[in-house]
């Protein structure tokens, strides 16, 4: 059923966003700020997600939040105290919730007593807390509901009245065992009777009960009275309603009605508070109009309650004008609007008080739901004006304006001196086109920009796993994580983060008693930043912890053959050296790192979106790893150079400045290889042509000397033949039908049809050290 | 016309063919024949160039730009060890699907589109592992022996090893 794997794919993208606000909201609390409004935000989230659970039959995970939620509504009132001990396992709850969800996407199946501890810890606190009379609500309530109903009475704690169920008067259908006295406010009374069609659109009572039990103190009794002697009956029949008994002090109608929504015309549902001071019988006779109504299928009758009724009970049999009463009842049909309707009424028979007791316009529950959820959501941002896109539809437009942002480039490149001089106003319109695409190309590149932090926030709960797994004590810190970042770079930075905040966490980070042996504070940290430095993006993570061991590392690359016995490649070689393929320096494999996939894959996964990765280490204080992101992945600012025959463009981003070898000054070094002397700096000099065994034609002075900045601010100086001119392209895939090939970041289209290659920079120094090596 | 199109007739005369014969595109390379299965071959366009890649073996002839993706160019008689192809306007690149990748074959030119029957096609005779490797096997037409190309070996082991 397809509509249904619809439903099921936004409630997971619901529930990943809630998690993400999850985190967010708790990372505030832990921190100190533990006010009613990020309570209740943590409320809500819970909510939501058990709603959406009830809904698909997710049961554990139903279960699980509703203990949960259970505890926040006791905390939320105050019965239950924010303690830290109470944080921290609202915190693991997290875990676990997020656990279930990750379940039930994948359709894996948890072990049955997956987070029964913290649930029993739930109940715990809350039993603890909330005195005696909460004595059949509390977790277990869930899984009594898993077995059949029986039509038992069981006694309300806090129950004055006494809703007999007593099968005589359940007999007569349309009535309601009322209580006699005015109750305290707080208590509903729901009768329930599924039509036919509630199950043949497959929905199943039972999860609009758990969705009833979730709202307050609650207790269901099946009427079967209707069901008739075997020989009768029918196999798709209906024969059974509930009665419901509800208590929750703020309950409200709209609220009840809610949970019925999805069943909305499937059955019919009657309402009544027992909580107000109303002449007790909300009796309609039997053969009013009326109360004939249930058996008509589409119709609802509701028993209105004292907000939209007056004084007036229920409906009123002996309406003295007998024609509008005549047509409420037919109001069933779904184009009708009943709200027209009772306006009509009103205006034929004016002073009656029929009108209003008109079945309650559909629209109705809606504002009150709102006004419900205003409540308890009172600070949800309501500034925020968003809509849904299909992302394809995005990245339509994106490629769109990319390939307009070429044209419009080639445009330009064809005007030369002689046009610009005859065709000014031509000259004009260009760079008015110029700016505007250049504007078009922000406003949808700011489209597809997100926050870093949707990234970010899953990483605390991964900490508090490793710390967990290996004993270590690990604190967290994020800054900039409001950083934005196009979307498909985002997607791609988790595997990345994962693997590099694992590492920090498992080589890094040592254990509490070696910290404090050195005179470090026990508690390790590990930093994750992002920041904006020109057209790219930082994100870096720091680790207070050991470094590199440097020696052990350059041990390995000997022992595997990544570097020649007879090479003694400088400390930041032998740094980078940890991105190498089957690299590990873990003693032994842990589930966490040290297969010697994570690294490597940190960095091809870094290249594959055009960035690029660094490492520094200082031994026993700590590392860095640098990951240098473009802000965009769509369209790249470049230099189109020309290294012997072939076009190749290097991102502007890195170049530092270009300048003619006629001017430069190069030395030799004892390698045989060259450096350049640039303002007092010695630079490592690649000649491009060289590298790439391309033939050039040109006599060094005439050709360039670009100088790029690499990680880590070592710059490079690239000799290359020409220097054609600077453009904007869009980058496409090399490995898409071919492979990846070295020191090429990937490949764009000119203006011309041909294909142009980006030279990946940070990819010629590291093939550098890898051809001496062999 | 740069490129003829070859998918909507793909239909047709594979629907002839049945389910015992293999339809063919028959190219040259030399005074040799050699053929694909049609349903591989995507598009038969004119060698117009290729953009050179670095660290790739000789008879990686570059990339082009086929309608805005980044197609791989082989040189099919690199690849048979007799020296790079020194195209001209005339040499043909045969683009095709190669599991998920397109690439384009370089050959020099595309001769007959040719129906076989399976039960025709002999094995590639032991002896020479280039043989072995880079053929599915052989069938004859017209008293000429073509080989089949085995696309999959043609375009592995593209790259250097540093």
């Amino acid at each position: 059923m397809s509509d249904l794997d619809d439903f099921k794919a936004t409630y997971f993208d619901e529930c990943s966003e809630l998690m993400n606000e999850l985190e967010e909201q708790f990372a505030a609390i832990e921190a100190g700020e533990r006010d009613a409004d990020r309570l209740n935000a943590v409320f809500r989230a819970i909510h939501s997600i058990k709603g959406g659970a009830g809904a698909f039959g997710f049961s554990g995970l139903v279960g699980f939040a509703h203990a949960y939620e259970t505890l926040l509504d006791y905390v939320r009132d105050g019965r239950v105290e924010m303690t830290d001990d109470v944080v921290s396992l609202c915190i693991r709850a997290n875990d676990i919730v997020a656990d279930h969800i990750n379940a039930a996407q994948t359709g894996e199946q948890l072990d049955a007593d997956y987070g029964m501890e913290e649930k029993q810890r739930f109940d715990a606190i809350a039993r603890g807390q909330s005195g005696q009379s909460d004595d059949e609500w509390s977790g277990e309530i869930i899984e009594e509901f898993d077995i059949e109903f029986t039509p038992v009475r069981v006694e309300l704690a806090v129950d004055k009245h006494e809703p007999e169920a007593a099968p005589a008067r359940a007999a007569e259908p349309d009535t309601f065992d009322a209580p006699p006295m005015p109750i305290e406010p707080g208590h509903w009374e729901v009768r329930f009777t599924p039509y036919r069609q509630l199950y043949a659109r497959a929905n199943d009572p039972l999860l609009l009960f758990r969705e009833l039990a979730a709202l307050g103190e609650f207790n269901v009794r099946a009427l079967l009275t209707d069901i008739p002697a075997l020989s009768d009956f029918e196999p798709f029949g209906v024969y059974c309603s509930w009665e419901i008994t509800l208590f929750a002090p703020d309950l409200t109608e709209a609220a009840i009605r809610e949970v019925f929504e999805f069943v909305d015309g499937d059955c019919s549902i009657e309402i009544v508070s027992l909580g107000h001071a109303v002449p007790p019988p909300a009796i309609a006779a039997p053969d009013t109009p009326a109360a004939a109504a249930p058996k008509a299928p589409q119709h609802e009758l509701m028993a209105l309650t004292e907000d939209e009724v007056a004084p007036t009970p229920t409906v009123a049999p002996a309406a003295p004008s007998p024609a509008p009463v005549a047509e409420v009842p037919k109001a069933d049909e779904p184009g009708l609007s009943f709200a027209d309707l009772a306006s009509e009424i009103v205006a034929t028979a004016p002073p009656r008080p029929v009108p209003v007791s008109a079945p309650k316009p559909p629209a109705a529950p809606k504002p009150a739901a709102q006004a419900e959820g205003g409540e308890d959501g009172g600070n949800r941002s309501v500034g925020v004006q968003s809509i849904r896109v299909d992302l394809d539809k995005v990245d339509r437009v994106v490629n769109m304006v990319s390939e307009l942002v070429i044209t419009q480039s080639m445009l330009t490149q064809q005007m030369d001196e002689n046009l610009r001089a005859r065709y000014t106003e031509l000259v004009r319109g260009l760079e008015v086109l110029a700016q505007t695409t250049r504007g078009l190309q922000d406003s949808v590149m700011a489209i597809r920009a997100q926050p870093v932090k949707s990234v970010f926030s899953r990483m605390p709960r991964l900490v508090r796993e490793l710390a967990t797994k290996t004993g270590k004590k690990i604190k967290l810190e994020t800054i900039g994580e409001n950083t934005e970042i196009d979307k498909t770079v985002i997607e791609q930075l988790s595997d990345p983060l994962t693997h590099m905040i694992r590492n920090s966490a498992d080589h890094g980070i040592e254990s509490p008693e070696k910290r404090k042996a050195m005179g470090k504070s026990e508690i390790g940290t590990i930093r994750l930043s992002a920041e904006q430095a020109g057209g790219n993006i930082l994100i870096i993570v720091e680790d207070d912890g050991a470094g590199i061991n440097r020696e052990k590392v350059l041990q390995l690359a000997r022992d595997k053959g990544l570097v020649a016995a007879d090479m003694t490649p400088t400390d930041e070689q032998i740094d980078q050296l940890i991105f190498a393929p089957g690299f590990s320096t873990a003693d032994a494999v842990s589930d966490i790192s040290g297969r010697g996939v994570g690294m490597d894959v940190v960095l091809s996964n870094i290249k594959k979106i055009g960035g690029s990765v660094h490492v520094r280490s200082w031994t026993g204080k700590g590392s860095r790893m640098t990951l240098r992101l473009p802000l965009t992945l769509a369209v790249l600012d470049v230099m189109l150079v020309k290294v012997g025959e072939s076009p190749y463009v290097l991102p502007l981003s890195s170049i530092v400045e270009t300048m003619q070898c006629s001017g430069a000054n190069f030395e030799r070094v004892p390698s045989g290889g060259q450096v350049l002397q640039v303002r007092g700096e010695y630079v490592q000099v690649i000649d491009v042509a060289q590298r790439f065994s391309m033939h050039s034609t040109k006599q060094l002075d005439d050709r360039f000397v670009v100088l790029c900045e690499s990680e880590g601010s070592q710059k490079v100086a690239l000799v290359v033949d020409d220097i054609i001119g600077q453009q904007q392209v869009v980058i496409k895939s090399l490995e898409e039908n071919f492979e990846q090939v070295d020191g090429i970041a990937g490949g764009t289209i000119l203006g011309d049809g041909n294909v142009a290659l980006i030279v990946d920079v940070q990819g010629l120094r590291a093939t550098h050290i890898h051809q001496k090596a062999a | 016309m740069e490129a003829l199109s070859l998918r909507e007739d793909n239909g047709d005369k594979t629907a002839l063919a049945g389910q015992n014969t293999l339809q063919l595109i028959a190219f040259s390379i030399g005074e040799q024949t050699y053929g694909v299965e049609i349903t591989t071959v995507r598009e038969i366009r004119a060698w117009n160039g290729a953009t050179p890649l670095p660290n790739t073996r000789e008879f990686v002839r570059g990339v082009i730009n086929l309608r805005g993706t980044i197609v791989p160019i082989f040189d099919l008689r690199a690849r048979f060890g007799d020296g790079q192809t020194s195209p001209t306007k005339n040499h043909v690149v045969v683009v095709m699907s190669v599991g998920d990748k397109w690439v384009g074959i370089l050959v020099d030119a595309v001769s007959d589109i040719l129906t076989v029957s399976r039960d025709d096609i002999h094995n590639v005779p032991e002896g020479n592992a280039i043989d072995t490797e880079l053929l599915n096997g052989i069938v004859t037409h017209d008293s000429r022996m073509v080989g089949l190309i085995d696309l999959h070996s043609v375009v592995s082991g593209a790259k250097l090893d540093a």
